[in-house]
């Protein structure tokens, strides 16, 4: 349906997001087939080799759910706790930081909510992070830098936008999908490195002019099952951005609907702009952030993030705020940036540019995505 | 064929059950929206009684001015509880009663160093920032909601089914100005 305004924009954009989870299972399904047609390759052809595949299908579909569960369930156990050692974040009261505290808790009340766990990151940075794969237990977490350069308008805003994380529960999703692309990457990694694979490999496909006929059909059954573990992979981690992706939409929506002040919530993403840099934070957890800046050197498939521009064109369209454009962050911050700070600061780009190993993502999030790594599923493992 | 009949006829009915709780929330969150406007405006009403016994304390010669931001202040309270349409010019009228009075109040250094009379001048200012955003938000989800209700399907039963339109909150232009520029305080 058409989009009118901002509460009709959130229904599209939830639709949308329902149809992109649909998409897991399916490609679960093309994963299972790609096993199935690697087992059947020793058939005699590739008509014969694709239906072994497909009769085993059922059962390979039954264990790559199993396998989905038992990865989903580890996951769900270890995400609060990984979360907070990999941001360095520490819980706050309300004693300490009131003007945070109260922001949040007038938010929460005014819908109904429970007041989520409260946290921040000490950092220059300007972002912030909901967790929780539950409403009753989520935790709100912004950084230092954020709560200096924001006024209590905009600090809502961002706080609402996490609010709405929690609501829709975003995290959870984030997670399902997460666990969905480690099981397919799981089976990838599997199949290239079973015997099996290549042996059939070796007989015959992946040199295609020698062997004998009949070899070189179950070669081709092997290619064919890889070729088809890969793509289910590719576009797996695809759906798992755009997933993302629309779920910022959803909260920027949310966060106008929470606090009705579209226009708080553009220059609070006009300020964050540019500036939610936190480099020391792995990838798979920054998919979570207001913001997550590493998405400009990316392409746009690969991105967690919509580009701000986006997410303030769609607000500017649906709920009628004003666009101030880019904001120029004050000259003063940067001053009172120290000598050592700075220098800090650059060798962390410098150490997070030599390569993906200076991140180590906890394993339980799958492999990492869009982050440029160079583990693409066509690349040799 | 019967089957495929069925199967479209339940899609349907789901279709039009999915509209119309659509147009209910809508109606609820334009609802919703105007009571937010609505607390904002009666905070307006409450601060003038009190600005205008400040006033009089150092100028109560000036009873025209005076006199027109009390008028202007019940036919707007009257103006509220008939609903957004009327509340908008009422409330235009008040801000340019408003706008004299401050006006006013330059010729009078006392009044201006009264510090109950710049507390309120401040209040009021700020209750007028907030007018524009919840006005804003309010009209924008009425466009929304008038919108869906003239859109295909529900145009042909939103109306008879109690979905009516609603109308916008607007302000006359020159209030527009007077809300948007906050009151410059000099020393």
């Amino acid at each position: 349906m058409q989009a009118f305004g901002l509460r009709t924009h959130a229904w599209n954009t939830a639709w949308r997001s329902m149809l992109l989870l649909a998409g897991f299972p399916l490609l679960l399904a093309v994963m299972a087939l790609g096993v199935g047609m690697i087992f059947g390759s020793e058939q005699r052809d590739l008509g014969r080799a694709f239906g072994n595949a497909l009769r085993n299908l059922p059962w390979l579909y039954a264990m790559a759910w199993v396998g989905a569960l038992i990865w989903f369930a580890i996951a769900w156990v270890a995400h609060n706790r990984i979360l907070d050692w990999a941001t360095g974040a520490h819980p706050v009261t309300r004693a300490e930081e009131p003007r945070l505290w109260n922001l949040l808790e007038n938010l929460c009340i005014s819908r109904g909510m429970r007041m989520p766990r409260l946290a921040i990151i000490e950092t220059e940075a300007m972002n912030a992070y909901a967790a929780g794969l539950s409403r009753e237990a989520g935790s709100v977490t912004v950084t230092r830098g954020l709560m200096q350069a924001l006024d209590d308008r905009e600090l809502a805003a961002v706080l609402a936008h996490e609010l709405s994380h929690i609501r829709n529960g975003d995290a959870r999703l984030g997670l399902i999908a997460a666990v969905f692309v480690g099981v397919i990457s799981l089976g990838f990694d599997m199949m290239t490195r079973t015997r099996r694979a290549v042996r059939a490999g070796r007989r015959g496909g992946w040199r295609i002019n020698t062997g004998s006929r009949n070899n070189n059909n179950a070669g081709w059954a092997a290619l064919i099952g890889v070729l088809m573990i890969a793509l289910a992979w590719l576009l797996a981690t695809v759906l798992r951005m755009a997933l993302s992706r629309n779920r910022e939409f959803l909260a920027d929506a949310g966060a106008v609907e929470l606090t009705s002040d579209p226009d708080a919530m553009i220059t609070a993403l006009r300020k964050v702009e540019g500036h939610a840099d936190m480099p020391e934070v792995p990838p798979q957890v920054r998919a979570l952030f207001l913001e997550d800046a590493s998405d400009n050197a990316l392409s746009s498939l690969m991105a967690t993030h919509p580009p701000i521009g986006d997410r303030v064109a769609a607000l500017v369209k649906f709920a009628g705020g004003r666009d101030p454009g880019p904001i120029a962050p004050p000259p003063a911050v940067e001053a009172e940036t120290p000598a050592w700070a700075q220098q800090d600061a650059t060798d962390e780009t410098v150490r997070i540019a030599s390569g993906p190993a200076a991140t180590p993502a906890p394993w339980w999030q799958g492999p990492a995505q869009g982050t440029g790594t160079g583990a693409s599923p066509w690349g040799k493992r | 064929m019967l089957w495929v009949i069925l199967g479209i006829i339940v899609v349907v009915i789901v279709w039009l059950v999915i509209v119309y709780n659509r147009l209910v929330t809508l109606r609820q969150v334009t609802g919703r929206s105007w009571s937010d406007v609505d607390v904002q405006l009666k905070q307006r009403h409450d601060l003038i009684p009190n600005l205008v016994e400040t006033v009089k304390g150092y100028a109560a010669h000036e009873k025209t001015t005076l006199d027109a931001v009390i008028q202007a202040r019940n036919a707007a309270v009257t103006a509220q509880a008939q609903g957004p349409a009327a509340a908008g010019p009422a409330e235009g009228a008040l801000g340019a009663a408003l706008g004299r009075l401050f006006a006013l109040s330059e010729a009078y250094p006392d009044l201006k160093a009264n510090q109950n009379f710049l507390s309120l001048q401040s209040e009021l200012s700020d209750i007028e920032n907030k007018i524009a955003a919840a006005r804003r938000f309010y009209n924008s989800s009425v466009a929304e909601y008038n919108a869906m209700t003239e859109s295909v399907p529900a145009v042909f039963f939103a109306r008879s089914m109690g979905f009516q339109q609603r109308g916008f909150f607007e302000l006359p232009e020159g209030e527009r100005v007077a809300v948007q520029a906050a009151p410059a305080v000099k020393f």
